[in-house]
C-alpha cells in the first residue's frame, strides 16, 4: 500500500501531468508562429506561378478553413483536439489533405522502426559492448587507438558523415545507390525485395550505426573505468574472481544501468526519425514527415506524430521507473 | 580467434558483393535505362502518391500529371513565344460583345483508355467546377460561367455572366490551369474532393505505369496509341518510351546520380550545376559556356516595397532606394553576373523583348524624375550591360560581342547607380544624416530595414536580399536580412516593410497579354495590412493607382487575340505608370541552373536551339520528348 501511495500514484501524477502539458504545448506552439496552414497551401500552389485568380484564391481560403477544421475560437478547436486526442484520431493532414494523419503515420513509421530501432539498439550493443570492454582495458594500447579514432569520429555531424559515406560507396565505388527506394505500389515480399531495402537503407544505417556506436562507446568507456575502480571491483579482485566473471557481473552490469534508461529515452525518439540521414540518402522517415509539418504548419499531422512521441517517451519513463528496482537493488522500495 | 576474424571479414565481403551485384537493377522493375528518361522532380516528395485529383488540391502536378497525362486546351511557351493549342484545334474565338467564348477541339484525341475526347467533357468540366465549392477552379467558373452549351461534338460555346476577353487564360496552361476532366470517370463519383483519380485517366501520350507509395518517384509509359494525343498529333512520337520522376532530398544526393548517369534532366542550384559541368562528361546547361543558366525564365526577381508602410509609401523614398543600388555589384553579388537585369516589371523573355523592351527603350532614355528644386534626372543607364561584360571580362569569363546575344544575356539596361540623387530624394523629404554618415527618419530615429526572405541561400529571394542589404549599407541605411521560413505569411499578411518576394505577379511569358502582372495592383484587390492578399506576388505590395484601375479596366475588355497592337500599348502604358511610381523594385530575371545528360539522351533545347521552354517540371515538357534522340 505503501508503494502505491509513495512510489506509483506520485508517478502516475507526473505520468499525466507531463502528456497534458506537452500536448497542451503542441497544440498552442503552431498556432502562435502567426503562420498559417492555409496560406502555406495557397502559396505551394502559387509558388510555380500557378494561374489561380483573386477569386479562385478567396474561395479556396474559405473552403480549406472550413475542411480543415480552422473556424471557431482558439478554446472551441483546444476542446476538439482533446476529442480527436481521446479518439485517437487526428483528422487530416492539412498540407496532404484529403489523407489521414494516420494514413501517413502507417506509410512512413514502417521505414523509420525498420532503420532506427535497429541501428540504435545494434549502436547500443556494439557501443556498450566495444566501450566496457576498452574501459576495462583502458591501460592496453589497443584500447587507447580505439579510443582515438572514435573520438575523431564521434564529433563528426551525421551530415558530413553522410556525404562522406555516400560519396565513398556511391560515387567512388558505385555499389550502393543514391536515390529512393524502387520498389513499386504492389511490393511483393521476396529476395529482390530484401536485398532492395537492405542495399537502401546500408548507408544510413552504416551512418548511424557508427555515430551513434561511437557515443555509445564513449560514456560506457568512461563508465566502466570508474567502475573498475571500486571497491566491491577491487574486493572481487582480491577475492581471486576471475576477469572473465568480473568484467560481465561485477562491472558491466552496474555500468550499464544509466545506459538503459538512455536507451529506453533513445527508442522513445523514433517519432522525431532521423531527419538529416533521412535527408542525405533520401530515406522515407517520420523526420522528413515532422520537418515538413512543421514548416507548413500542418497543425494535424504535428499533433499526430507529436502525441505518439509524448505518449511513447512518457510512457517509457514511466515503465522504467517502475522496472528499475529490478535492476539495482540499491533503490529497491521497501 | 584469427579463424572467426575471417569468416566475419569474409561475410562482409560477400554481403558487399551480393549488394553491388543488385546494384545495376537501378529501376522499378527492370525497365530498361536506354529507353527512360528520368527527370528530378521539382516540389518535393509526394506526400499522397496514390492521390491524382489535381482539380481538388496541391497533388505534386509535376510528378507527370501536367507534363505527361494531361492535355491542356491551351499552353504558354516562353521560349518560343507561342501559345500551342493542344486539346484544342485553334485558339478561343469571343463574340462580339464578349459573352460568349467558343472552343473547337482538336479531333481524334482519345483518353488513354480508348474513350474519345469531345465537347461533352468539356462541358462537363465546366458545369462541375460551378458546382462544386473546394474544387480549385470554382471562384471563376462559379462567377464568370452562366451555362455551357456543347454545340456538336468538338465545339463548345460557354455562355459568360459579364463581358471577358480574358476567361480563356483559364484553361491557359503556365504551370497549372483548369484541365479538362473525363467525363466518363468522374460522372459517377458522388464525392469529387475525397475522389483519388486512381489510375489516373488522361489524353496526354503517357499513361501511369508505377509510383513509389513513400512518394519518391512516379514512373510513366508511353502509350500504344500515343498518336490519339495532341502531343502526338501535334509533334509525333514521343522518344523515351518511359519517363521517370524522381525526388531527391539533398542536392549531393542529386549531383551524384547526375554523376552516374541516373538523372538525365534536373534542375539544380547555381553552385551544384558548376560542380555537374566540371565533373561529368556528358553533362551539359541551357549555355554550353558561361553563363550556363536559363535566362529566359518568366519569372521576375527584385524588391518588394510595403506600400501600405512608411516611408515606403512615398514615392521619393522607393526612387532613392532604387537610385542607391550599383545594379553591376548588385548582379555580381546576387547572381555572379550571369542574370538578365531588367528595368520593367516583366521577366526579358524573346516575346516581352520584343514587343515591350525594345519598342520602350527610347521612352526609358527619355524618361525622368523630379528631384525637386525644379531639378529634373533622367535614371535611365542603357550602358549597364557593357558594365556588366566589362566586370564579368574581368574575373575571366568568356563574354560575347553579338549584340542580340548580349541583350538576351545580360539585359537591356537598368537604372543609374546615383547615390547624390538618391540622397537629395531623401533630404527633400524631411530625412538626414547623423556624424557617421547613417540615414535618420524624418522623425531622427535610425532608418533601419529589414529585409524579409526566403531562408534558402540559393534561392533568388536570398540572392536579392544578400544584394540589396549591401547596397543600402553602403549608402548609409542600417540594412540587414531576416530570413524566415515565415516569410510568405508576412508578406501576404502585409507584417513587412521591405522583402524580395516576387515584386510582381509573373506575366504569361508570351503573347502581349500583361494583365496578369497588373491586376494585383487593381484598388478592387487592395488589401489592408493583418488581411491576406489574395494574389500574393505583386499584389503584397499593397499598391493601386486610379490610372492603374483605368489601364486595367481597358484590358478587361480588349481582346488580346484580335486586339494585339491595342493590348501591347496597354500594357506599355501600364509598364510606364509602374516604372513612374516604382511601388516595388524589378531587378534581374530569374535564372534556372538546368543539366542535361547526354549519355541516354540527345537534342535537349539550349540557348543555341530553343525549340522548347527548358524546364522539366513546366507543363510543355510534353512537347519536348518527341525532339529528343538516343544517345549512340
Amino acid at each position: 500500500m505503501r508503494f502505491v501511495k509513495e512510489y506509483l500514484v506520485p508517478r502516475l501524477i507526473q505520468y499525466f501531468a507531463v502528456i497534458f502539458c506537452g500536448i497542451t504545448a503542441v497544440f498552442l506552439i503552431p498556432r502562435f508562429t502567426g503562420q498559417d496552414p492555409i496560406l502555406g497551401v495557397i502559396a505551394e500552389i502559387q509558388a510555380q506561378g500557378s494561374s489561380l485568380d483573386a477569386s479562385a484564391v478567396r474561395s479556396l481560403m474559405e473552403s480549406l478553413r472550413e475542411l480543415y477544421g480552422l473556424e471557431g475560437t482558439l478554446f472551441e478547436q483546444y476542446v476538439a483536439m482533446w476529442q480527436r486526442v481521446i479518439a485517437f484520431d487526428f483528422g487530416p493532414s492539412f498540407f496532404q489533405f484529403p489523407t489521414p494523419v494516420a494514413d501517413l503515420l502507417r506509410i512512413y513509421l514502417p521505414w523509420t522502426i525498420g532503420l532506427f530501432v535497429t541501428t540504435t539498439v545494434l549502436a547500443w550493443a556494439l557501443g556498450n559492448v566495444i566501450g566496457g570492454i576498452a574501459g576495462y582495458f583502458s591501460h592496453k594500447r589497443w584500447s587507447k587507438v580505439f579510443d582515438a579514432v572514435v573520438m575523431v569520429v564521434r564529433p563528426v555531424p551525421h551530415y558530413i558523415f553522410g556525404i562522406l559515406v555516400l560519396i565513398l560507396f556511391a560515387y567512388v565505388w558505385q555499389i550502393f545507390p543514391v536515390g529512393g527506394i524502387m520498389l513499386g505500389r504492389s511490393t511483393v515480399f521476396n529476395l529482390n525485395f530484401i536485398l532492395t531495402i537492405i542495399r537502401h537503407s546500408f548507408l544510413p544505417a552504416l551512418t548511424l550505426l557508427i555515430l551513434g556506436g561511437a557515443i555509445w562507446f564513449q560514456q560506457m568507456k568512461l563508465l566502466v573505468q570508474n567502475v573498475k575502480r571500486e571497491d566491491f571491483v577491487q574486493y572481487a579482485h582480491t577475492g581471486g574472481v576471475k576477469e572473465t566473471r568480473i568484467i560481465p557481473r561485477y562491472v558491466l552490469r552496474n555500468a550499464m544501468l544509466p545506459q538503459i534508461t538512455q536507451l529506453t529515452l533513445a527508442l522513445g525518439q523514433v517519432f522525431s526519425g532521423v531527419l538529416i540521414v533521412e535527408m542525405v540518402f533520401s530515406y522515407p522517415g517520420m523526420g522528413l514527415l515532422l520537418y515538413r509539418a512543421v514548416t507548413r504548419n500542418d497543425y494535424n499531422l504535428v499533433m499526430g506524430i507529436t502525441v505518439l512521441s509524448i505518449l511513447t517517451i512518457t510512457t517509457a519513463v514511466l515503465i522504467m521507473d517502475l522496472l528499475y528496482p529490478l535492476f539495482d537493488p540499491r533503490i529497491r522500495h521497501r | 580467434m584469427k579463424c572467426k576474424w575471417g569468416i566475419m571479414i569474409l561475410m562482409v565481403l560477400v554481403l558487399m558483393f551480393s549488394l553491388s551485384f543488385t546494384a545495376f537493377a537501378q529501376l522499378p522493375g527492370g525497365i530498361p535505362r536506354e529507353e527512360t528518361m528520368i527527370a528530378d522532380q521539382l516540389t518535393g516528395r509526394v506526400g499522397m502518391p496514390d492521390n491524382f485529383n489535381l482539380w481538388a488540391g496541391w497533388r505534386n502536378q509535376d510528378r507527370g500529371l501536367q507534363q505527361l497525362l494531361l492535355e491542356p486546351l491551351w499552353t504558354v511557351d516562353y521560349a518560343t513565344g507561342e501559345i500551342i493549342s493542344g486539346s484544342a484545334a485553334e485558339p478561343p474565338e469571343y463574340s462580339e460583345d464578349l459573352m460568349q467564348m467558343t472552343i473547337h477541339l482538336r479531333e481524334g484525341v482519345d483518353w488513354n483508355d480508348g474513350v474519345p475526347f469531345t465537347a461533352d467533357d468539356v462541358a462537363f468540366t465546366i458545369e462541375l467546377h460551378v458546382d462544386t465549392p473546394g474544387l480549385l477552379y470554382h471562384g471563376p467558373m462559379a462567377e464568370f460561367v452562366e451555362s455551357v452549351t456543347v454545340v456538336d461534338e468538338h465545339t463548345v460555346t460557354v455562355n459568360l455572366t459579364r463581358p471577358s476577353s480574358r476567361f480563356h487564360a483559364h484553361f491557359l496552361d503556365r504551370w497549372g490551369c483548369l484541365r479538362i476532366m473525363p467525363k466518363h470517370i468522374f460522372e459517377d463519383v458522388e464525392d469529387v474532393m475525397a475522389f483519388k483519380y486512381n489510375p489516373p485517366v488522361g489524353t496526354g501520350a503517357y499513361r501511369l505505369l508505377d509510383y513509389d507509395p513513400a512518394g519518391f518517384w512516379t514512373l510513366w509509359e508511353r502509350r500504344e496509341d500515343w498518336d490519339r494525343s495532341p502531343t502526338g498529333i501535334l509533334y509525333g512520337e514521343p522518344q523515351p518510351q518511359y519517363v521517370l520522376f524522381q525526388w531527391f532530398e539533398s542536392e549531393e544526393g542529386k549531383i551524384l546520380a547526375q554523376l552516374r548517369n541516373e538523372l538525365d534532366m534536373a534542375q539544380h542550384t547555381e553552385e551544384g550545376l558548376r560542380v555537374i559541368l566540371d565533373r561529368s562528361d556528358t553533362a551539359r546547361a541551357w549555355r554550353r559556356d558561361w553563363p550556363w543558366v536559363v535566362n529566359i525564365d518568366p519569372c521576375i526577381t527584385g524588391i518588394l516595397l510595403n506600400n501600405m508602410v512608411e516611408p515606403y509609401d512615398n514615392k521619393d523614398v522607393r526612387w532613392a532606394l532604387t537610385l542607391a543600388i550599383d545594379i553591376v555589384d548588385y548582379a555580381a553579388i546576387a547572381t555572379d553576373l550571369m542574370a538578365p537585369v531588367s528595368p520593367l516589371h516583366l521577366p526579358p523573355v524573346p516575346a516581352y523583348l520584343e514587343h515591350f523592351f525594345l519598342p520602350m527603350e527610347d521612352w526609358l532614355k527619355e524618361f525622368e524624375i523630379d528631384i525637386g528644386n525644379g531639378e529634373m534626372f533622367k535614371p535611365y543607364d542603357p550602358d549597364v550591360s557593357q558594365r556588366i561584360l566589362a566586370e564579368a571580362e574581368e574575373r575571366g569569363y568568356p563574354i560575347p560581342d553579338d549584340p542580340d546575344i548580349i541583350l538576351e544575356q545580360f539585359g537591356m539596361g537598368w537604372w543609374k547607380y546615383a547615390p547624390d540623387v538618391a540622397a537629395q530624394l531623401l533630404e527633400n523629404n524631411g530625412f538626414s544624416r547623423n556624424a557617421e554618415g547613417n540615414w535618420l527618419l524624418p522623425d531622427g530615429s535610425p532608418w533601419k530595414i529589414d529585409i524579409v526572405s526566403d531562408p534558402p541561400v540559393a534561392h533568388h529571394h536570398m540572392k536579392n536580399a544578400l544584394a540589396a542589404a549591401e547596397q543600402w549599407r553602403n549608402f548609409g541605411i542600417d540594412a540587414t536580412v531576416y530570413a524566415t521560413e515565415a516569410y510568405n505569411d508576412l508578406t501576404m499578411m502585409g507584417d513587412y516593410s521591405v522583402s524580395t518576394t516576387w515584386p510582381a505577379a509573373e506575366p504569361w511569358g508570351a503573347g502581349v497579354d500583361l494583365i496578369r502582372t497588373f491586376d494585383v495592383w487593381h484598388s478592387r484587390n487592395l488589401t489592408p495590412i493583418g488581411e491576406t492578399v489574395a494574389i500574393g506576388p505583386g499584389g503584397a505590395a499593397r499598391w493601386s493607382d486610379p490610372r492603374m484601375d483605368e489601364i486595367i479596366e481597358a484590358m478587361e475588355v480588349t481582346d488580346p487575340i484580335a486586339e494585339e497592337e491595342k493590348t501591347i500599348e496597354l500594357g506599355i502604358e501600364a509598364l510606364k505608370l509602374v516604372i513612374e511610381e516604382m511601388p516595388t523594385i524589378a531587378t534581374y530575371g530569374y535564372t534556372g541552373p538546368i543539366a542535361y545528360d547526354e549519355a541516354y539522351w540527345t537534342n535537349w533545347p539550349g540557348a543555341e536551339n530553343p525549340y522548347s521552354q527548358p524546364y522539366q517540371h513546366w507543363p510543355n515538357l510534353k512537347y519536348m520528348l518527341p525532339f529528343l534522340e538516343k544517345a549512340e
